[in-house]
């Protein structure tokens, strides 16, 4: 552990034996389907299957069946929790950041399964989901190292006659509470923070993506977590609320929805019969992120960029831009320009090559799509899509711009998570940043401008947690970007930062009066 | 182990490197000598700045952030604010520098900088552009042939991200063949530039790129944007064959080089295409499979069977910051030599190859390096090559002297002539500045008043 940090290098997918490779990595994943991901607890596996993760370019096809973990299940996986926290919390720092080395060796070992793995069960495409796995192994290389630095304790002022030390402890058990659309990496990432700094892990992975879940624990097992420190309890909403609800929980660390976060922060917030501390909640929930586009901006660069951080992945990322404001003098230009590229999209498959636009996770996501976007159409907006849509029952959603609607319309306030992007003028980068600034969300946001004061100026003023400039509004990486929202889209917790462990530690400052008999000894 | 070759190699055979070098050295020289002593006034201011600009970093980024944003700029007061923002990050102010702050912050005086900076980047752009359109920029390419160079029309553009913008792109380049084949037509004789030992070197000669022609380029996908290029690329060969024109195909970044390769040597072997035209692809010897690259192409030459030998630009490669950047952000390996003395290693050594292998390609030096280019004229003549069986090429705006040079001394040489207007132009204006004023660059060593024996030994 001490070389430094260092960002898992992606897979240069523009040379052909390194997409050879991943269909070929496919190919195996496919043979071994369905998938059988168990509940596992204290290293035991019961697998007893009730529920399916699915292709959702193919819904016919099935990549895992899933045993959901029962009440007992969470209560036993909890418990086995406290008890590793105990022997785990007590293992040397370097210890636990070895033996996750090592799981980062195992994932790294398993990329090209991994990455098609994410390709079945959600949907990813290649690049997106090799991105997806190489942060993962980010995040396991990243809170290993951060959290030896943790264990030697800050320096404190120290005085003649006492001797004061600060050092940090695991919080006991946390439950990690997983979304599907970066199902290998904010999985992992949750997890190993909370081993990294010596807890105890109860892992409910979304129930869209139970396999990758699994694959994580099987690399952290293998790599030597304690089995008692790591449980896996697939499921759904009932096994989260079974967790959050738990009196053995000390951390919830969730990453999905605003709706469910609050509702965790809620019941967190009222403690159990029984219950002897304050549960901690790290929470990152939505975005509504807007691109501003000022009148200085290169056009060239725009588009590119507003197309990829809109559509890519089909705007299933938390960070993904759904709000394009553009200054009034280009935007018809803009409009012109992005509406073509828009119609080069293509929207298939997600394991084909060159596919930009992959399906929906589920129906439900199509429909809501198709609900806002009817609306806004309905509301007089301009509407442009993608007309060449794949044949199949698979969830594909067209690709949308919308132009000119109302500001209390849908489109233009509510997160979608999916491939819409609502396109406004605006007067200036000043009116822009009023708009932004009238959001409850408050995500990622992107600018658009060569004036570096009108730069500095966007930095100062903006709410949200990631400000981009001269870029799209996604891809951050570990260490480079740590990641996470402010106001109604997170707790300020940055995700591959710094500061991320000190949510699942609590800090001891121990003071020894050195001073005997009015001697310093 | 290759035996060694005498000091005193038969002149007919290609000699051993270093006994090449006194050649190279006195060719250099005599080059160097050659650049006109008569020159244009503004020019001269204008290399000045290039040399005061390559000495101050700041004053350097300041500089291509103001030619970068111009054109998109509404009004002079705009681009003055722009300067002023620019300039507020520069530390040091020489004279000239704070200068230039002052007027345009002070509120009277904003509105004059802007103009000026207009002017300005204009004038610029002017060096390195020679015309708006290919029509008018006809009597700019008959004035460069009258003086003793062929010429290559490369026609600036935005990205194309929308199929109209490949299609309109597409348009322009047949519509550039056709206008200039026409113009010339009235072109008075050179016998130099228009024949080598393999055959008639068309006057028209269009640089045509496919990230352009098609907005379906992705990396991790060649064959997605192959098809829609192809077609628009089969339209411009069947054009460049009826009018009897050169289509040249550049190079870009490593993210399209596999999918332009494969793409041109396939349309090249079709049918079709067997009796003409004449065409050419590009080499960039930065890339560190430059070599194994050559070998594919080479292989396809010896077996394809056109009337026309393929002609290969040899160039060092203009996206090293793009390419290096890309893959240190990404974890790779670079595809570039990360040192400029392995590119020139690189480019001699595949200088060398493709004169040994003469006829079976028209090897063209594109270098302003002129140990790069007198190094391939002496390694060509000691190889037996004629005078007209080596072109060389220069960059309009850039090579302009060495092109007089090379004229002076009987060589065959062709300018690299961007046509568009200046929003379009910017990128590759910015990358000329960039390459113009960069510390390693041979021009701006020269300007800069380096010693020239330095700059000639072998790399």
């Amino acid at each position: 552990m001490t070389t430094t940090f260092r960002n898992e290098p992606l897979l240069e997918l523009r040379r052909a034996p390194e997409r050879e490779r991943l269909l070929a990595a496919l190919s195996a994943v496919d043979a071994t389907l369905p998938l059988a991901v168990p509940v596992i607890v204290a290293g035991s596996r019961r697998d007893e299957p009730s529920f399916a993760s699915v292709d959702p370019g193919a819904p016919e096809r099935v990549v895992a069946n899933a045993t959901s973990a029962t009440a007992g299940d969470v209560d036993d996986a909890v418990r086995a929790a406290q008890r590793a926290a105990r022997t785990w919390g007590a293992t040397p720092a370097s210890e636990r950041a070895a033996i996750l080395a090592r799981a980062a060796g195992e994932l790294r070992r398993r990329r090209h399964e991994l990455a098609a793995l994410a390709v079945r069960e959600c949907a990813k495409p290649w690049a997106e989901a090799d991105a997806d796995v190489c942060e993962a192994i980010d995040f396991v290389e990243y809170y290993a190292r951060q959290a030896v630095l943790l264990d030697a304790g800050p320096q404190l002022l120290q005085l003649p006659g006492e001797r004061n030390t600060l050092h940090y402890r695991p919080r006991g058990v946390v439950a990690v509470i997983a979304p599907w659309n970066f199902p290998v990496a904010i999985a992992t990432g949750m997890t190993v923070a909370a081993l990294a700094t010596g807890n105890g892990v109860c892992l409910k992975p979304a129930e869209q993506s139970p396999a990758c879940a699994l694959a994580i624990v099987d690399a952290l097992l293998v790599a030597g977590v304690p089995a008692e420190a790591i449980a896996l309890l697939p499921g759904e909403g009932d096994v989260g609320a079974a967790l959050v609800a738990h009196p053995g929980v000390h951390t919830i660390a969730f990453t999905g929805s605003g709706e469910v976060g609050l509702e965790i922060m809620r019941r967190a917030a009222d403690p159990a019969p029984g219950q002897r501390h304050l549960k901690r909640v790290v929470a990152e929930m939505g975005g509504k992120n807007c691109l501003v586009v000022d009148g200085d901006a290169d056009v060239d660069d725009v588009v590119p960029a507003l197309i990829a951080s809109a559509f890519g992945f089909a705007g299933q990322k938390c960070s993904a831009a759904s709000r394009a404001l553009v200054h009034e003098r280009i935007i018809d230009h803009v409009l012109e320009r992005l509406a073509g590229a828009l119609d080069t999209l293509l929207v298939g498959p997600a394991d084909r090559f060159g596919v930009d636009v992959p399906p929906l996770i589920e129906r439900s996501s199509v429909e809501r799509v198709e609900r806002i976007v009817g609306a806004a159409r309905s509301d007089g907006a301009t509407v442009h899509r993608v007309e060449r849509m794949p044949a199949g029952d698979g969830y594909f959603a067209a690709p949308t711009l919308v132009a000119g609607a109302r500001q209390d319309a849908a489109v233009v306030q509510q997160e979608i998570f999916g491939p819409v992007l609502s396109v406004e003028a605006v007067r200036d980068v000043d009116e822009a940043c009023e708009r932004i600034d009238a959001q409850a969300h408050a995500l990622t946001c992107g600018l658009f401008s060569r004036n570096p004061r009108t730069i500095a100026e966007v930095a100062r003023r903006t709410p949200v947690g990631n400000l981009y400039v001269n870029r799209g509004t996604t891809g951050a990486m570990v260490g480079r970007q740590p990641f996470g929202g402010n106001r109604l889209s997170g707790n300020g917790t940055k995700a591959g930062g710094p500061d991320y462990l000190m949510h699942f530690v609590e800090p001891v400052v121990v003071t020894e009066n050195t001073v005997r008999h009015g001697l310093v000894v | 182990m290759p035996t060694t070759a005498p000091v005193e190699a038969p002149r007919s055979g290609p000699a051993p490197e270093a006994a090449i070098d006194a050649e190279v050295l006195e060719l250099g020289r005599r080059l160097a000598r050659r650049r006109p002593s008569v020159r244009n006034l503004s020019r001269v201011a204008n290399d000045r700045m290039m040399a005061l600009v390559a000495r101050d970093p700041q004053l350097r980024a300041a500089l291509f952030r103001l030619v970068d944003v111009a054109p998109a700029c509404a009004d002079a007061d705009e681009l003055a604010a722009h300067l002023d923002a620019f300039l507020s990050d520069v530390e040091h102010h020489s004279p000239p520098v704070a200068l230039a702050a002052r007027a345009s912050t002070a509120r009277g005086a904003r509105h004059a900088t802007g103009r000026i900076g207009f002017a300005a980047v204009r004038q610029m752009a002017g060096r390195f552009i020679v015309g708006e359109t290919p029509a008018s920029a006809a009597p700019a390419l008959r004035r460069l042939w009258e003086r003793g160079s062929a010429i290559s029309v490369d026609l600036l553009g935005e990205a194309t991200v929308t199929h109209d913008e490949g299609r309109a792109y597409a348009d322009r380049c047949d519509e550039t063949l056709v206008t200039l084949a026409a113009a010339a037509q009235q072109w008075p004789a050179r016998p130099l530039l228009e024949r080598d030992s393999a055959g008639v070197l068309p006057r028209v000669n269009l640089s045509v790129k496919v990230t352009a022609l098609t907005p379906l380029i992705r990396a991790e996908a060649p064959e997605r944007g192959r098809a829609d290029a192809a077609d628009h690329l089969r339209r411009l060969l069947r054009r460049a064959r009826d009018v009897g024109a050169h289509l040249h195909i550049d190079m870009e970044s490593m993210d399209s080089r596999d999918l332009i390769l494969e793409l041109v040597l396939e349309l090249l072997s079709e049918p079709e295409f067997k009796a003409g035209p004449s065409a050419g692809i590009v080499l960039q010897a930065y890339l560190r499979d430059s070599e194994e690259t050559l070998d594919g192409i080479l292989d396809w030459a010896g077996a394809a069977d056109r009337a026309v030998p393929l002609a290969i630009r040899l160039v060092k490669g203009a996206y090293w910051d793009h390419e290096t950047i890309e893959a240190l952000q990404n974890g790779w390996v670079p595809p570039v030599y990360t040192e400029k003395v392995e590119s020139d290693r690189c480019y001699e050594r595949i200088t060398r190859r493709l004169i040994d292998v003469h006829p079976l390609v028209r090897p063209a030096i594109a270098s302003h390096n002129l140990r790069s280019v007198a190094h391939a004229v002496v390694y060509a003549r000691r190889a037996g090559l004629a005078t007209h069986d080596l072109e060389l090429q220069v960059l309009r705006g850039l090579g302009d002297d060495l092109q007089d040079a090379l004229a002076a001394e009987g060589l065959r040489g062709r300018t690299y002539c961007p046509v568009g207007d200046m929003v379009a132009g910017m990128a590759y204006l910015v990358r000329r500045l960039l390459e113009n004023t960069s510390n390693d660059s041979f021009l701006a060593s020269r300007t800069g008043g380096a010693a020239l024996d330095p700059l000639l030994i072998r790399p």
